[in-house]
């Protein structure tokens, strides 16, 4: 193509320019959201309410930022509502009902938790089976796996155990000050190591990765047991927000993970993916339940609304980055 | 332009945009009933674009085109089609599921009512097949058909729908010689029932042997037409680079050392019992038809596909490579013939398709050094002249023969001992085609060993200090620099070896 | 310029944080220490002063937050289910008609519970920020939701719970709405016991495991048919309060205890609807099927003669007294007496259909 020719949009190049609103663009979306919902009700900006939302996004968040590693590099994973469960009810057992220290119960369910991780990558990797396929499965058996242990019924926390969802350090409730770690440690891992540019490269094209040395399999059981250890640490978040555990919470949390990775600019076809994008999707996501409720929408229109919003944001991202997301 | 009715398609003023950047302006073409007429230009010149603004792919923001004596345009390929225009495209997507009349008659199958009436289609399409000698069954799975036959069957789609002009976009560049033999044979079958067809090639020797006539573009502009009576290779090149181009194979001879790499026995899937070795400095050619066995015994050495027997040893010991992950360790290094697919991350950044073999070499304890990751891609993207704004960018922004140099930087980076390329200037353009050879010899003078795959002929006799022919798994003759300059081993005596002749 | 914009975002997020939470550090300092104040949210704390009055025996205010408005807010347990539909869409008649009247200011509108008991702590939250003074939940689970009634009775919010109850709805509630399901329980079993003298086997289909409904209502099945020696429970089958898994319990009890079943016991009547249906078209209207809520489907059934019975609950009832209890603590300006409304299960069979049939 001729080179002299090419524009320049605000004094960038335009593959610079193209590139930025790639990372940047879905952020001004998030402004809008903002503004708008705050017209519509003013104590939406209120510090309370704000609060708020990043706490409620917190489960959410570490789903997502599981999921979308996954999706990353060209696969799904269906269990983190069902590992949600299983975290609390082992929790649960070990906390409650055996009486041994907090510590013990949280490392126990997010170990399992990771475990189930690993399996998933494991056999995704191992014997070359579609995520969906694989992730679906084990979906069953975790929740059953949280049935048995559980028995069916509910196991209530005492308060250190919900203090880890309601305590507050220098005034930030815990599992913001957990979200804003999580966050700070997916950026160093997947912009700033090696790891990341290899996950972004089997997403890419996992044959190019592969003959330039690397390890497929590895990156792909890497990527599912991260998603179970985020699930895990979802867990506690959960299990310390409704003081209980039990099998049947976290039914079909799947879908917000999924939706908030994919308004952060997270690609279905692999390999393309930012941290600080999916950060930004969470909290659209947050934005996009909380404003339905301090609008007060109409009951039966709530999800249809949900449904077009996240699509609406998708696309207008994707107008403003051009071809950039497919 | 005298006799306005023996042009079968014109177009004037073509000019088209793609945001800032201008691919085409104010181009023209005229293309005469049964003539063969090549598009000539590098990469980026053009060519495409206006291939694809004729068959609807792409709207022209500005000019008229007529075909057949009307005002024509087309909303996409399938109005294209029923007007009479086709376009065989250089990458093929066939349905490997389907049969081949199946393939034939996607789109507009025959019906009775609302079934599929396979006999009558089945029918149909081996009729069309015998017209034109093709070896297979009408029932037969595309999948099973070599990559030269599914073009002969989107050839033969094309004229099926009654095309009365036919694009064919570098339709030899997977072809081995005797495909294109078959292909021209074909080409010129077209031609005697008055089809027209415009040919995009980069392979000079095919533009002279087939061709009527050729139009030369560079830069999104239309540089001129000639017949090709009378027009001499030099001619052309200075037309398409807009300066003279002398030497096209530039091999600088080198000193050539000890044994860095040597196999023996090398046997797996497609090959046998290949032994050769090759030294500090040297170019070692390998060529033979498609599919005899070169690039799969290169994949092999790479650790991409199993070896079932064999040694191989690097400078003198014995070394064993499981992945490819081994061989880049040890110091082998390898261009992909397949640059989509095993070459480059398409939609990342050219630092990060640069940088992932070398990822190791970069950490600063467990994070990247990304300033000297940033510092030295961009030093070895400018050294391999790669033409982008910045390492920043998509390679998938770049044309063929840039990707092609950030493939091989990728792999200069990590300064191997031995670097292999297949194919690598398939798809690139004259310009980026010499400096690639440039870079080769350069590679060498500083001691690496190269191992080079090419099926263009003149490329590889013009490269290699040494030249191992293949035949059906099998090493069939080696010829020495030497024989090539003393005029000993022509291109018949090469070719008569790849056929399986001693 | 990547890095530098990602800093950026990265502190401009600590930043307000810390500078919203900040103002309720402040507000919080006085009780600090006590544990339970882990789950004291924002609004609790900047409202501190108005809330531990309204939550303690001191004076009752009817505008909790002082903002000079009656806003009322309502969570339902779910938008989907035959038997909350009714509810909801009664609930948003009553509401708007009391906004027209001027009784109250305004109402959130239905927030949708989604039936997890997270998500209703969210919407807790969301009527916190809202200013809710009186807020109605009709809770997803025991457990699970009660955060959402802890919080916004710390809050100082009246919090009125309808239809079943939360862990702590008996301390921190003003006031229950519901039905008391150990005794649907109860009236599914006598009903079998006295259809069915002879005995026999019967399957249990449960709901979601933990409900409170699902327990309770178990409890009172096991009072009554469980203590009784002529019955078998042959199947506890984890129906999940869906009709097509209890067809399908049905199905397979049928072929494999046949004449000997004699009753499917269903812990709502979607699912005993389901079943009897599966039960019918197997030739086997012989069967008692028998659930609990008064869906539309079951009583229609009913008034065909395919079902014998269903056990009514009135939750458009128990909604109905709750509001009424509102409005009468709005208008008096105090706690309503009673803490707790009982409106009693109706055991609907072809005699009584009509009344509840619509």
């Amino acid at each position: 193509m001729a080179v002299k020719t090419e524009k320049k949009v605000l004094g960038m190049e335009r593959e610079t320019f193209r590139q930025l609103m790639g990372k940047y663009g879905v952020s001004l979306i998030m402004v809008v959201m903002i503004i708008a919902i705050a017209i519509y009700n003013p104590r939406f900006l209120s510090g309370t309410n704000l609060i708020n939302v990043i706490t409620q996004v917190s489960i959410n968040g570490m789903l997502a930022f599981g999921m979308c590693l996954c999706i990353t590099i060209g696969g799904i994973d269906l269990t983190v509502g069902a590992q949600l469960a299983l975290v609390g009810v082992i929790m649960g057992q070990v906390i409650t009902n055996s009486g041994m220290p907090v510590i013990v119960g949280v490392l126990v369910g997010v170990g399992m938790a990771t475990l189930f991780g690993f399996i998933n990558g494991f056999f995704i990797a191992k014997f070359n089976m579609f995520p969906f396929v694989v992730t679906l499965s084990m979906q069953l058996v975790i929740r059953g796996a949280a049935q048995v242990i559980s028995g069916g019924r509910a196991i209530t926390f005492d308060a250190t155990v919900k203090n880890m969802y309601y305590g507050k350090f220098l005034g930030i409730p815990y599992p913001i000050l957990a979200l804003i770690v999580v966050f700070i440690l997916m950026y160093i891992m997947f912009h700033w190591m090696k790891l990341g540019r290899y996950i972004l490269a089997v997403g890419g094209n996992a044959n190019a990765a592969v003959a330039s040395g690397v390890n497929e399999m590895k990156i792909r059981i890497i990527c599912h047991t991260l998603s179970g250890l985020l699930a895990g640490i979802a867990g506690v978040i959960m299990a310390a927000k409704t003081g209980t555990g039990q099998s049947n919470i976290g039914v079909s949390y799947e879908t917000d993970a999924v939706a908030a990775a994919v308004i952060g600019g997270t690609s279905f076809a692999g390999g393309i993916a930012t941290m600080p994008g999916v950060m930004i999707g969470i909290l659209i996501v947050g934005f996009i339940y909380n404003g339905i409720n301090m609008i007060g929408i109409d009951a039966n229109w709530q999800s249809i609304i949900r449904g077009l919003v996240i699509i609406a944001t998708v696309m207008l991202d994707m107008a403003i980055n051009g071809k950039n997301r497919k | 332009m005298n006799n306005k009715d023996e042009y079968i398609f014109e177009c004037e003023g073509i000019s088209k945009a793609f945001g800032g950047t201008q691919a085409l302006s104010d181009v023209q073409l005229h293309v005469k009933k049964g003539e063969v007429l090549a598009l000539l230009g590098e990469n980026g010149a053009g060519k495409s674009t206006l291939m694809k603004a004729v068959i609807g792919l792409h709207q022209p923001d500005t000019g008229t085109m007529t075909f057949d004596g009307k005002p024509y345009s087309a909303k996409g390929p399938v109005d294209a089609m029923k007007a009479g225009i086709s376009m065989i495209h250089q990458e093929l997507n066939p349905e490997p599921y389907l049969t081949i009349a199946e393939s034939i008659f996607l789109n507009r199958e025959d019906m009775r009512g609302i079934i599929l009436d396979k006999k009558k289609q089945n029918k149909r399409a081996q009729e069309i097949l015998d017209q034109f000698d093709f070896p297979y069954p009408a029932t037969t799975l595309m999948g099973k058909l070599t990559l030269a036959q599914m073009q002969m069957v989107e050839i033969i789609k094309a004229v099926s729908c009654d095309a009365r002009m036919v694009i064919m976009d570098e339709p030899t560049s997977s072809l081995d010689s005797e495909e294109t033999n078959h292909l021209f044979k074909t080409i010129r079958d077209l031609k005697a029932r008055g089809v027209a067809i415009i040919y995009i090639s980069h392979r000079m020797e095919e533009i002279f042997e087939i061709c009527d006539s050729v139009a030369v573009f560079r830069d999104g502009t239309y540089v001129g037409a000639r017949s090709m009576d009378g027009v001499t290779r030099d001619e052309l090149i200075s037309m398409m680079v807009g300066r003279q181009v002398k030497n096209v194979f530039p091999k600088v001879d080198c000193e050539i050392g000890e044994t860095v790499f040597k196999v023996e026995g090398l046997t797996g899937e497609g090959f046998e019992d290949i032994s050769f070795e090759v030294h500090k400095g040297e170019i070692l050619g390998l060529t033979g038809l498609v599919g005899s066995g070169r690039s799969e015994t290169m994949r092999a050495i790479f650790g991409l596909d199993k070896l079932t027997s064999g040694k191989m040893y690097l400078e003198g010991q014995e070394i064993t490579i499981k992945n490819p992950k081994d061989a880049i360790k040890k110091g082998i290094c390898m261009v992909n013939e397949d640059r989509k697919n095993y070459g480059l991350c398409l939609f990342r950044s050219i630092r990060e398709n640069i940088s992932l073999p070398n990822l190791p070499a970069k950490q600063k304890g467990l994070l990247l050094n990304q300033k000297r990751e940033k510092r030295e891609c961009a030093e070895v993207a400018k050294k391999l002249t790669v033409k982008a704004a910045s390492i920043e960018h998509n390679a998938f922004s770049l044309s063929g023969g840039n990707q092609q140099k950030v493939v091989i930087a990728k792999w200069i980076m990590a300064n191997p001992k031995v670097l292999i390329l297949d194919e690598p200037t398939r798809g690139v353009d004259v310009g980026a085609k010499s400096e690639i050879h440039s870079l080769m010899c350069e590679f060498a003078a500083k001691g690496m060993a190269i191992i080079m795959i090419s099926s263009e002929l003149p490329e590889i006799m013009g490269m290699s200090d040494r030249l191992l022919i293949y035949h059906e798994g099998k090493l069939n003759g080696e010829v020495s620099r030497q024989e090539i300059l003393s005029g000993a081993a022509t291109q018949e005596v090469i070719l008569t070896k790849e056929f399986g002749q001693k | 310029m990547k890095k530098k914009l990602a800093m950026l975002m990265a502190a401009t997020m600590v930043f307000g944080l810390t500078a919203c939470g900040s103002s309720d550090d402040s507000a919080a300092k006085d009780d600090t220490a006590k544990t339970d104040d882990a789950a004291k949210d924002d609004a609790a704390a900047d409202d501190a002063a108005d809330s531990d009055a309204a939550a303690s025996d001191g004076e009752f205010k009817a505008d909790v937050n002082g903002d000079g408005k009656i806003i009322v807010g309502y969570i339902s347990k779910n938008l989907t289910d035959p038997f909350h539909g009714p509810i909801n869409e009664s609930g948003t008649q009553k509401l708007d008609a009391l906004v027209d009247e001027g009784v109250i200011d305004e109402w959130t509108g239905i927030l949708d519970g989604n039936t997890d008991g997270p998500t209703q702590i969210n919407c807790a939250q969301d009527c916190i920020s809202k200013g809710c003074d009186y807020v109605i939940i009709l809770p997803a689970e025991a457990e699970a939701s009660d955060p959402a009634v802890v919080q916004m009775a710390e809050a100082g919010i009246h919090v009125v719970v309808v239809n079943s109850k939360t862990n702590s709805t008996d301390d921190l509630a003003m006031l229950y709405s519901g039905s008391d399901d150990v005794q649907a329980g109860e009236m599914m079993g006598n009903y079998i016991i006295e259809k069915c003298p002879d005995g026999g086997k019967y399957v249990h289909c449960n709901g979601i495991l933990g409900n409170s409904a699902q327990i309770q209502r178990t409890e009172g099945i096991a009072n009554t048919l469980g203590a009784n020696e002529k019955f078998e429970m042959v199947a506890d089958e984890d129906t999940q309060w869906k009709g097509d898994l209890a067809a399908n319990a049905a199905t397979n009890a049928m072929a494999q205890y046949g004449d000997e079943l004699v009753a499917i016991v269903c812990d709502n009547d979607d699912m005993s609807s389901a079943a009897q249906t599966a039960c019918n078209s197997n030739g086997r209207s012989d069967i008692f099927c028998i659930g609990v809520d008064g869906n539309q489907t079951p009583l229609q059934m009913i008034k065909d003669g395919e079902l014998g019975a269903t056990v009514y609950q009135d939750g458009v009832g128990q909604l109905g007294a709750a509001i009424d209890a509102i409005v009468e603590s709005i208008n008096s300006g105090s706690a309503p007496a009673e803490k707790e409304i009982m409106v009693d299960f109706v055991l609907v069979t072809s005699e009584n259909v009509d009344e509840y049939l619509q």
